[in-house]
């Protein structure tokens, strides 16, 4: 019997001495980043796919964490992954790529990639008028329910290893993440490759260019999916995905022999 | 500045298909895995040693961890050795070993090593209390701990909070009852390491543990002079001999 809901399990496959941390989003699990760690390991990297405190177990878990949770989390990974690797690059999707940003604010890492990752709250009508109030109206209105669609592909839908809600108290921690995130980011020294699609319809498509702006980084690229919704990892995009990250390391961080 | 406190970080080190994986105990570090994981990377095992959800970081981040964390935080750790391991050993010291001893029953480990385990809450002022702790916890956080470490090297690199809070003190005590019941089930090789100099955790706990076990392949090593924390105490060499020749032994019955 296992605490991990079956199939969200963090995962490692053992490669060369490049490594690929990968961090999924919020209320998500590591399967949500499992092909590209499987496709990147057939390439020869190393991959790990972090699961985040509070992830992939049950909805109560995730109310208690905090973000500080999930940045020890993605910090596990990267240790692992160190004493492994002597380079290291750390790729996040959505939420996964706010850590990523925030981690390698702190921690010099050989590139970074962020995908469909939000520069802040999505512009949600009600969300922005809640957002003051969300601590304390989390007590009394725990979770609200997902809805349904995002897939252009039906039938990855059903592979997914999720929550089905979001946790309110939840969303105020993503909020002082952003805000954490948002402070630091100049910080970010590493190549950064940015991918988003033109239809994301959770988090706007403008984000990409706020967080290429307000990094430090010498290079600075990004690339755009046409097909898919948010969830381009998955959905009908994820090759192309896959393609640019790979694009991206093999001339940032060649592979060596 | 990272989450993360020096000394909390998680290690790993790529051996052989016979993975190890190292968990530390109630309100310490992967630091007093660090050195058993280093022998046993030497034997050429696989080693990875986690950091329990709460631990490494601040103290205050140990008041909100619940017990089903550290379960689902070996469970990480179990997993992620699967992707290179085929057989997988579980270590503890401790609360660790009481999580190994759980695992064991849970999860397709090949054997398991619990060191310096309590069969139960050794302050016995903590089961009959339990059902107030989480209320007694918000006016009394944190209750002083003490060390019985005799090794003094050992001692000025040791990486630890300094309390417990008492509100992880009721997550312990739901922990090491849910070890308990599932002892019976355990049915893997399991080895057991106590000091009978162990001032926090009595000698006698893991003769009671060994009692419940279901395993029929179980042994006790006993030390006569470390403390609590076998790993890192003046008899360590050998506890990582009876750990390796515990698991060279199980691993040759395997294959």
């Amino acid at each position: 019997m296992s605490a991990i809901m079956p199939g969200g399990e963090p995962f490692l496959f053992h490669g060369g001495s490049t490594g690929c941390l990968l961090i999924h989003g919020f209320t998500a699990s590591p399967q949500e980043m499992r092909f590209l760690g499987e496709s990147l390991a057939s390439e020869g990297y190393t991959t790990l796919g972090v699961r985040l405190a509070g992830h992939a177990t049950s909805l109560e878990d995730m109310q208690r964490t905090r973000w500080r949770d999930w940045l020890a989390s993605v910090e596990d990974g990267y240790n692992l992954l160190h004493s492994m690797c002597s380079r290291v690059i750390v790729i996040g999707f959505s939420q996964g790529g706010v850590l990523a940003l925030r981690f390698c604010a702190g921690t010099a890492v050989d590139a970074l990639v962020t995908i469909s990752t939000p520069f802040d709250l999505p512009p949600n009508k009600s969300l922005q008028a809640l957002r003051p109030i969300l601590r304390p109206l989390s007590m009394i209105v725990p979770t609200i329910a997902k809805g349904t669609g995002g897939w252009v592909d039906e039938s990855r839908a059903a592979e997914r290893v999720a929550y089905d809600a979001y946790p309110l108290r939840s969303i105020v921690e993503l909020d002082g993440l952003l805000k954490d995130m948002r402070t630091h980011i100049k910080d970010v020294n590493a190549p950064l490759l940015s991918i988003h699609s033109r239809r994301d319809d959770f988090v706007p498509p403008e984000d990409m260019g706020r967080i290429q702006k307000a990094v430090s980084s010498q290079t600075r690229r990004s690339a755009w999916v046409e097909r898919s919704y948010h969830l381009i990892v998955c959905d009908v995009d994820r090759n192309l995905v896959l393609e640019a990250i790979l694009e991206f390391i093999h001339e940032q961080v060649p592979l060596s022999s | 500045m990272t989450i993360i406190m020096e000394g909390g970080e998680a290690f790993f080190a790529q051996g052989n298909n016979t993975g190890c994986l190292l968990v530390h105990g109630f309100t310490g570090a992967p630091n007093e895995m660090r050195e058993l994981g280093e022998h046993l990377a030497r034997a050429d095992f696989t080693v990875l040693g986690i950091r329990l959800h709460g631990h490494g970081t601040r103290i205050g981040d140990l008041v909100r961890s619940r017990e089903q964390d550290w379960i689902a935080g070996v469970e990480d750790g179990f997993r992620l050795l699967e992707g290179c391991c085929d057989h997988i050993f579980v270590l503890g010291i401790s609360m660790g070993g009481v999580l190994a001893l759980h695992a064991g029953a849970h999860l397709p480990a090949a054997g398991i090593i619990a060191m310096s385990t309590p069969h139960h809450t050794p302050n016995p002022f903590v089961p009959p209390l339990r059902p107030f702790l989480p209320l007694l916890s918000c006016v009394w956080r944190y209750a002083g701990k003490g060390s019985d470490l005799q090794d003094e090297e050992a001692r000025k690199t040791h990486v630890d909070y300094h309390a417990h809070p008492v509100r992880a003190v009721a997550e312990f005590e739901d922990l090491v009852r849910q070890m308990r019941a599932a002892l019976p089930a355990l049915k893997v090789p399991v080895l057991l390491i106590q000091s009978r100099a162990d001032e926090i955790v009595p000698a006698e706990h893991a003769l009671q543990i060994q009692a419940a076990l279901g395993s029929a392949d179980n042994s006790i090593v006993w030390l006569e002079n470390s403390g609590h924390m076998v790993t890192r105490d003046i008899e360590q060499d050998t506890v990582f001999k009876a750990a390796e020749t515990f698991i060279m032994r199980i691993v040759k019955d395997i294959s």
